[in-house]
């Protein structure tokens, strides 16, 4: 007869037993896991509503002959193939690549440039920090009516400025030449204050032991911040060089109210040549495939970037 | 006695706060109770909301229903509309500028009002003005019934007039082209005083080419006739003004000049002898630092045949059934000569009624030749005639136009440029039209 020992009593199991029978994590920790999908879901929600779903709608509505209000009719990729010949369109994405290669370089010195001087420990640093930021924290479409009145020819304080040291300013922002570069002088103000927040948090967290060391060496500036400024800041430049060239691509509203696209289609951007495709054309088909059009090239560009970075950025020495 | 409250616990509550809040304002509705008269205008001014209000309550006191109006500023008026319509949250009945009501038209946005008219002996068609009837039609449909109607005309400073010892001008016989032009240059000598403004735009051009017996638009041919002799020599003309001549104010920014109100803001500042405009700015222009008053536009080759604009209401092709018969009452109400009396009176613009027309009193002095204008005994007037696709033709030329405008290159140049992508154009305006009828 078998006799059951107290050992064998005793381990009757508390859990259940480790392998197939075992419950899954999520259950396990089921009441965190759902507290931190609760938290999740807004957001999901959000991003499912307003961004996958009109990109996903734009795909589909690529395809079609709409105008708003008439039933829309399939014709395939009639849309996209229309933008061959469309030269307003080819010459909008060529402004849009006009400003974004020219801004977001120029962004990023002054960024950069800002953020090292900020960085030496000046005294009321958050003061200037903040200061620096207001252009970035500012609406843009107020911004940019007050750069409008800036760049006034005849009564505008650039050309007041300019005068006085005996240079006749230019018509700013009805000159063929010039409207571009105003606009990107504008946008250069207007969006330093972000990198040079990112490059500052980035210049913080650099050991000074590094430094140190570069000064034993007997390296020189130029070469400290070479050597180690800068690989150390990579992370931080990956980024804003990432954020602002998704940003140009989409430049709008500063060029809707200082320019018009004018004068001629000079300054029309692509975002501004689909929104008025779209709402002042009704062809929501053909804005749509510009839309797509522009969603690949970012995402192109976006993906060059992300191959780029494993051998140019550096997350340590 | 203390209660502990765990953390956990408190932030499963946030969230779980937070995802009823969210789902019950998804859930909200904030549209007007059923039986409401709803109806849709733009305003972009105080005073312009004054008016507006003024027509609710009289909305209110005639049909004895809830007045419900959603006012927007004009510039974005059309985009929301757009949407609106395309929600089905427009209002039942629209306010539509004129040259929109193609577009409209043609894409079946909104119903054509035929039927109810023919089947409303107490609506009177016949008592609004010609020109408002012309521009609020399409396909030979009505679609609108217009609450204002005018002429384009030249407003003048007549205190720099008197400052330089010139005359004011007729109010009954239209100068010359030539004489204006003389006009205009001898009032632009001292520095920073100009002759003349108005925007260079296809939406001013078109008065200057209406007078040199030209147009934009051919309905009987695939072609514009804008690079007609009769269109150029206007269009030369008005680009002279700016270049050659120099009495207009310069141009500092393509957007504000495009603006409606861009000319007006140069006049208001009292340096500018003459500017061209609608009565629509009498309400604004009465804010003006010194006298002034209106004067009918420059008689060109053809006479003085400057462009008559309009707006009317209509009525959305969603709306049906109970609410279509609503909807023409609340159409019926909000164009009224009741209703118009307060348009009028309040100097926003010559109503599109006859019987309303006396209510658009002076100042200024000259007020009147609007209506004698519209009746054919002064001077005269052109409608507004424009395309299915308007925005796009006006778009068109809103870039390259100023070009000329700006010497960067010559009118004909300008011209020359845009032509074949205008006749591109027409040929679809005229396939909208062959599909509409």
């Amino acid at each position: 007869m078998a006799v059951e020992t107290p050992a064998a009593a005793t381990a009757a199991p508390r859990r259940p037993p480790r392998g197939p029978l075992r419950r899954p994590r999520f259950w396990r920790h089921g009441s965190e896991t759902v507290a931190a999908w609760l938290f999740l879901l807004p957001s999901l929600a959000g991003f499912l509503v307003f961004t996958a779903g009109p990109v996903v709608a734009a795909g589909v509505i690529s395809l079609l002959d709409w105008n708003l209000f008439s039933p829309p009719h399939f014709i395939g990729l009639d849309n996209f193939a229309r933008l061959g010949p469309d030269t307003t369109f080819w010459s909008a994405l060529g402004n849009t690549a006009y400003f974004t290669f020219v801004s977001v370089p120029l962004t990023l010195l002054v960024s950069l440039g800002l953020a090292l001087l900020l960085n030496q420990g000046l005294r009321r640093m958050a003061v200037f920090r903040s200061l620096l930021l207001l252009p970035y924290a500012t609406i843009t479409v107020a911004v940019a009516f007050v750069w409008v009145w800036l760049y006034i020819p005849h009564d505008g304080l650039i050309n007041a400025v300019l005068g006085a040291f005996g240079i006749d300013g230019p018509a700013w922002l009805v000159s063929d030449d010039w409207a571009m570069p105003a606009l990107i002088l504008m946008s250069v103000w207007k969006s330093f204050g972000f990198g040079m927040v990112i490059f500052l948090a980035g210049l913080q967290v650099i050991p000074q032991q590094l430094y140190e060391a570069a000064r034993v060496d007997g390296a020189s500036p130029w070469r400290t911040f070479r050597a180690v400024t800068l690989p150390l800041l990579s992370p931080s430049v990956f980024f804003t060089v990432v954020t602002s060239i998704i940003g140009s691509f989409q430049v709008f509203d500063q060029a809707l109210v200082m320019t018009d696209g004018g004068p001629g289609s000079s300054t029309t951007t692509l975002v501004m040549y689909i929104y008025r495709t779209g709402f002042q054309n009704y062809e929501q088909g053909y804005a749509a495939a510009q839309s797509m059009v522009l969603f690949a090239f970012i995402v192109v560009i976006t993906a060059a970037q992300f191959l780029l970075q494993r051998r140019l950025v550096h997350y340590d020495l | 006695m203390s209660s502990s409250f765990p953390r956990r616990a408190l932030l499963k509550g946030a969230a779980l706060g937070g995802l009823a809040t969210t789902g019950a304002l998804s859930g909200c509705s904030s549209g007007p109770p059923p039986g409401t008269a709803t109806w849709s205008m733009w305003s972009s001014s105080p005073e312009e909301n004054r008016v507006w209000a003024d027509f609710g309550r009289y909305v209110e006191r005639r049909m004895h229903i809830r007045s419900a109006s959603t006012l927007t500023p004009s510039d974005g008026y059309p985009t929301k509309l757009d949407l609106q319509l395309v929600s089905g949250t427009a209002g039942m009945v629209t306010a539509l500028n004129g040259w929109l009501i193609p577009t409209y038209a043609s894409r079946g946005a909104h119903r054509p009002l035929d039927d109810l008219i023919a089947a409303d002996p107490d609506f009177d068609l016949d008592d609004f003005y010609p020109a408002i009837r012309s521009i609020s039609s399409f396909a030979d449909h009505t679609y609108a019934i217009g609450f204002d109607v005018a002429p384009t005309v030249l407003y003048y400073n007549r205190t720099l007039l008197e400052r330089n010892g010139v005359d004011p001008p007729s109010p009954t016989e239209p100068m010359s082209w030539d004489t204006f032009r003389d006009l205009a240059i001898e009032l632009s000598k001292p520095k920073d005083q100009y002759g003349f403004t108005c925007a260079p735009t296809i939406d001013d051009l078109v008065s200057w080419i209406y007078c040199a017996g030209g147009d934009v638009l051919d309905g009987d041919r695939d072609t514009s006739p804008l690079d007609a002799p009769e269109a150029l020599q206007a269009i030369h003309y008005v680009v002279d003004l700016f270049v050659k001549d120099r009495v207009t104010p310069p141009i500092d920014n393509l957007v504000a000049q495009n603006a409606s109100g861009a000319s007006l803001a140069n006049f208001l500042q009292g340096n500018v002898a003459f500017m061209q405009n609608g009565p629509w700015q009498v309400l604004n222009v009465r804010k003006a630092p010194f006298t002034w008053d209106i004067v009918p536009f420059p008689a060109g080759p053809a006479g003085s045949t400057p462009r008559v604009s309009g707006s009317g209401f209509a009525i959305p092709s969603g709306v049906k059934d109970d609410d279509l018969d609503l909807a023409w009452r609340l159409l019926k109400t909000l164009t009224s000569t009741g209703a118009l009396n307060i348009y009028a009176r309040a100097g926003r613009n010559n109503p599109a009624r006859v019987s309303a027309a006396s209510a658009f009193e002076p100042p200024p002095a000259n007020l009147g030749i609007v209506q004698r204008i519209l009746k054919g005994e002064v001077a005269g007037g052109h409608p507004f005639n424009v395309t299915t696709n308007w925005n796009r033709v006006r778009l068109l030329l809103g870039q390259d136009l100023p070009r000329a405008f700006l010497g960067q290159v010559s009118a004909r140049e300008a011209i020359d440029g845009v032509m074949p992508r205008l006749n591109a154009l027409m040929r679809q305006h005229r396939d909208a039209v062959r599909q509409a009828t």
